[in-house]
């Protein structure tokens, strides 16, 4: 059977998920927009001087060719260093780095106890020294780092005035209320849970869905897992889910190159765009369609811009 | 620390937000590093004030009269005119064009300022706050959330950050965003890929085609003239052919060529345009093009037709439609003289705008294939077409990167390869290829010189690029060593003739500049007298 706090975890969850994939779908079902790419683009075989398609001729009868390889890595190194906030902002790198590399060791370490979970439903015994050895480390050092990496990104979001001054409300509590959480979690680990025997114990009566059952809780983890549960439903609304925006960035603007050959279905998109009215209002349009605003100008101005 | 401008200071009621002064910004290499070097700046006249929006740091580069809002009505009126036309830019239908690289510029910045130490001009400036690339864009995403998110409307300034939308913020917006040059450096350093650069386009925009304010040289006197008479430079088809048998003639009595330079060819396989300017400021550039096509046998023409002896397409940096529409007419005369590619000569943001950026918007037997001068000027050269004498180019040369064809098409090394084959003397400048600096005229700024914006552009914008040109020819600075900018860009040509007046840099460093045909025609063995006139 299953109680208040399982059914919780499981719609935390299910928002989280729900919430993050409608916003890919947002963006994902967002008309075609221009080209706008950004070099040096990596996945261009000339990516190590910047270099595009453009620096040969007859660019339209080449066979393009991309490096997947090297855009691969340079996404890894984004993503799992932030390199260019390394080379750029080493001062705040310092702490932003801790920080998100910690979050990815506490998601591997979330992870690590689904599968443990699964062994033990498995029966595979031989595996749980492996996994009970991986979630001790990731566990202990995703969350140190984290909580050292938000205690300093928190000074100096308060401490920078150029941080500050850019900074809404939101963005402070942000990161407040992920060291709450963080800091709720240190605690529990290691005044109630060394080992994370509780937190094993939690996953696997998840996972079985109340077969196994769920462990005594002492109120301070009891407290730490409500918390982190709130903030699993509040992530997703918020630039804490960046990482949704940075995928666009990178691979749907600022690396994306395709061509528009005629019969493409690149083509097929922007004919579609091409159908939509221009609702602008300066005098130099008529309000027909951009195929039409294009074709045949309308090109009134101003003489003084008035209220 | 505090700063002496924040963000919310841009809706106050004040006669200057900032003012510029000479000794806060960035230091020059010798021989500029010693005061009275470079001219003082000057104030706005008082005229000015009344007649145009001089809120922001006393420069103007909207040079369409404002009539300021007289009462709170005529106030709220244009409160509700900017805010209809945020609604647009994040509307699928009036802004597909940019609507997903905007709204993930708008979302997902983190305000960690990653970006601030790439941006030539808040360099500069010597940090002035209103240029840090996150400044326009934060008061920009703060409006829209303030004004047009549910978020904002329900949580305010908890989630909006502090902001108040009245003719001060509007005005000094309107200006601010042409205090940033479109060449995206800091989005090559952001961690996010948030696009500050095209927050600023992406204002011009709400200004240009929601209430028909941009400035004049790009505007009326830009992609209007353009489309009506046929070029932003106003000359005329005609006017045209007679610049065509000049240059001709000008071939004749300084290389001993007779060239008949190919006008409105059908079947050419080269359709090639030139930006107008070079007609008219530096026809030796169209000469050098027609003499070394003429040399390598290229079949190629040019186009006297309305619209297809201009390439610029200023359109680019502040009106998508614009954009097209000359897009429109620039394929359209490629169709009709059937050609079997557009080439884009030396002209960064013609390259960037006809090649890259309109390439989603021709479609059926407008999408004929457009590309850039580059490849072609290298094979010429690589395959030895031409019989060349490097030691005619034997005098110090640098290479400024046009941010257009370079950082924003990936058109690195081509131009490199020549120069490396033909001017013993080159030297890059520090950073180059897709990291360099822009000139200081891009987006517009070249061709923008009312009032006191080209103060602002010296002063400021072109400072990073001056500095840049002077440290890599330190080693030569004295004025009896000529020596050559090469700038393949008509825009960056125009930005550094202004720079090396404004700063006399010809007479106290001997600095000259030109382009990169230039240079190759320099070097051409049967050419007997300089092409390249450095005096």
């Amino acid at each position: 059977m299953l109680n208040a706090l399982q059914i919780s975890s499981y719609v935390s969850f299910a928002i989280f998920v729900i919430v993050v994939l409608w916003k890919f779908i947002k963006y994902a079902t967002m008309p075609i927009h221009l080209r706008w790419e950004l070099y040096p683009v990596p996945h261009e075989p000339e990516h190590e001087h910047g270099g595009s398609f453009f620096e040969y001729q007859n660019i339209w009868k080449l066979e393009r060719k991309h490096d997947k390889m090297n855009e691969l890595k340079e996404m890894l190194e984004e993503m799992l260093f932030i390199k260019r906030m390394f080379q750029n902002k080493r001062d705040l790198w310092v702490v932003s780095w801790p920080f998100h590399a910690g979050i990815y060791l506490i998601l591997v370490w979330m992870a690590l106890l689904f599968v443990r979970a699964l062994l033990v439903l498995a029966g595979v015994q031989s595996l749980l020294p492996i996994a009970d050895a991986l979630i001790m480390i990731t566990g202990a050092i995703g969350v140190i780092a984290a909580t050292l990496g938000c205690l300093g990104l928190l000074a100096k979001r308060v401490g920078s005035w150029e941080l500050r001054e850019y900074s809404a409300g939101v963005e402070v509590f942000n990161l407040l209320f992920a060291l709450v959480v963080l800091l709720t979690g240190l605690f529990a680990w290691i005044k109630f849970d060394p080992n994370f025997d509780i937190a094993k114990e939690y996953m696997l009566s998840l996972v079985s869905f109340g077969s196994y059952p769920m462990p005594p809780l002492p109120k301070p983890i009891l407290i730490h897992l409500i918390l982190l549960e709130l903030l699993f439903v509040y992530i997703p609304f918020t630039k804490l889910a960046h990482y949704i925006g940075k995928y666009y960035t990178f691979h749907k603007v600022l690396w994306e190159d395709e061509i528009n050959k005629p019969g493409s279905e690149v083509e097929k998109k922007v004919r579609r765009c091409l159908q939509f009215r221009v609702g602008w209002s300066a005098p130099h349009f008529a309000g027909r369609t951009w195929a039409e605003e294009a074709i045949n100008p309308k090109l009134d101005v101003i003489e003084r811009w008035k209220p | 620390m505090t700063k002496e401008v924040g963000i919310k200071d841009i809706s106050k009621p004040s006669k200057q937000l900032i003012k510029l002064r000479l000794e806060d910004l960035m230091k020059l290499p010798p021989p500029y590093d010693k005061p009275g070097e470079e001219p003082p700046l000057t104030e706005p006249k008082e005229e000015w004030r009344e007649r145009y929006i001089t809120e922001l740091d006393g420069y103007i580069a909207i040079d369409i009269p404002f009539d300021k809002p007289k009462n709170k009505d005529e106030e709220q009126r244009l409160v509700q005119r900017f805010l209809e036309g945020l609604k647009k830019l994040l509307d699928k239908e009036n802004n597909w064009t940019f609507l997903q690289p905007l709204l993930l510029s708008l979302e997902y910045c983190a305000k960690c300022q990653t970006c601030n130490e790439a941006c030539p001009i808040y360099l500069a400036s010597g940090r002035k706050e209103i240029y840090r690339p996150t400044y326009r864009s934060e008061v920009l995403r703060r409006i829209w959330k303030k004004y047009l998110t549910p978020a904002g409307k329900i949580f305010g300034k908890f989630v909006s950050g502090d902001i108040e939308l009245n003719w001060y913020t509007i005005a000094r917006l309107a200006e601010l965003a042409y205090r940033c040059t479109l060449c995206r450096r800091c989005t090559q350093v952001c961690p996010i890929g948030v696009d500050n650069g095209l927050i600023a386009h992406e204002i011009r925009k709400l200004f240009s085609q929601e209430m028909g304010v941009a400035p004049k040289p790009l505007h009326e006197l830009g992609t209007v003239q353009q489309l009506k008479v046929g070029s932003s430079t106003a000359l005329t088809p005609e006017g045209f052919k007679d610049i065509i048998e000049f240059i001709e003639d000008d071939i004749k009595e300084r290389t001993g060529k007779n060239i008949k330079i190919p006008v409105d060819e059908k079947g050419a396989d080269i359709l090639l345009i030139h930006n107008a300017g070079e007609y008219l400021s530096w026809p030796e550039n169209p000469a050098a093009f027609a003499i070394i096509f003429e040399e390598a046998g290229i079949s190629w023409t040019l186009s006297s037709e309305l619209v297809g002896y201009d390439a610029v397409n200023y359109g680019v940096w502040y009106d998508d439609v614009q954009l097209a529409r000359i897009a429109m007419k620039h394929v359209e005369v490629a169709r009709k003289l059937d050609v079997n590619r557009i080439v884009v000569g030396e002209c960064g943001h013609a390259h960037k705008a006809l090649c890259v950026v309109a390439d989603r918007i021709l479609v059926d037997e407008y999408n004929i294939p457009r590309e850039s001068c580059m490849p072609i000027l290298w094979d010429i050269v690589r395959k030895k077409k031409l019989n060349l004498d490097p030691e005619k180019n034997n005098f110090p040369v640098t290479l400024h990167d046009p941010c257009n064809m370079v950082r924003l098409m990936g058109i690195v090394e081509p131009q490199r390869k020549i120069l490396r084959e033909i001017c013993p003397q080159f030297r890059e400048m520090e950073p180059h290829g897709v990291y360099n600096y822009c000139c200081g005229g891009g987006s517009g700024f070249a061709i923008m010189t009312s009032m006191n914006f080209p103060e602002w552009r010296n002063k400021v914008a072109t400072r990073m690029k001056f500095k840049q040109i002077l440290t890599a020819f330190q080693d030569c600075i004295d004025p009896s060593i000529k020596k050559y900018v090469c700038a393949p860009c008509s825009n960056c040509k125009g930005a550094i003739r202004d720079m090396l007046d404004h700063y006399q840099a010809t007479m106290k460093c001997g600095i000259y500049y030109g382009g990169l045909v230039e240079l190759i025609v320099n070097a051409m063995v049967d050419i007997e007298e300089p092409f390249i006139e450095m005096f």
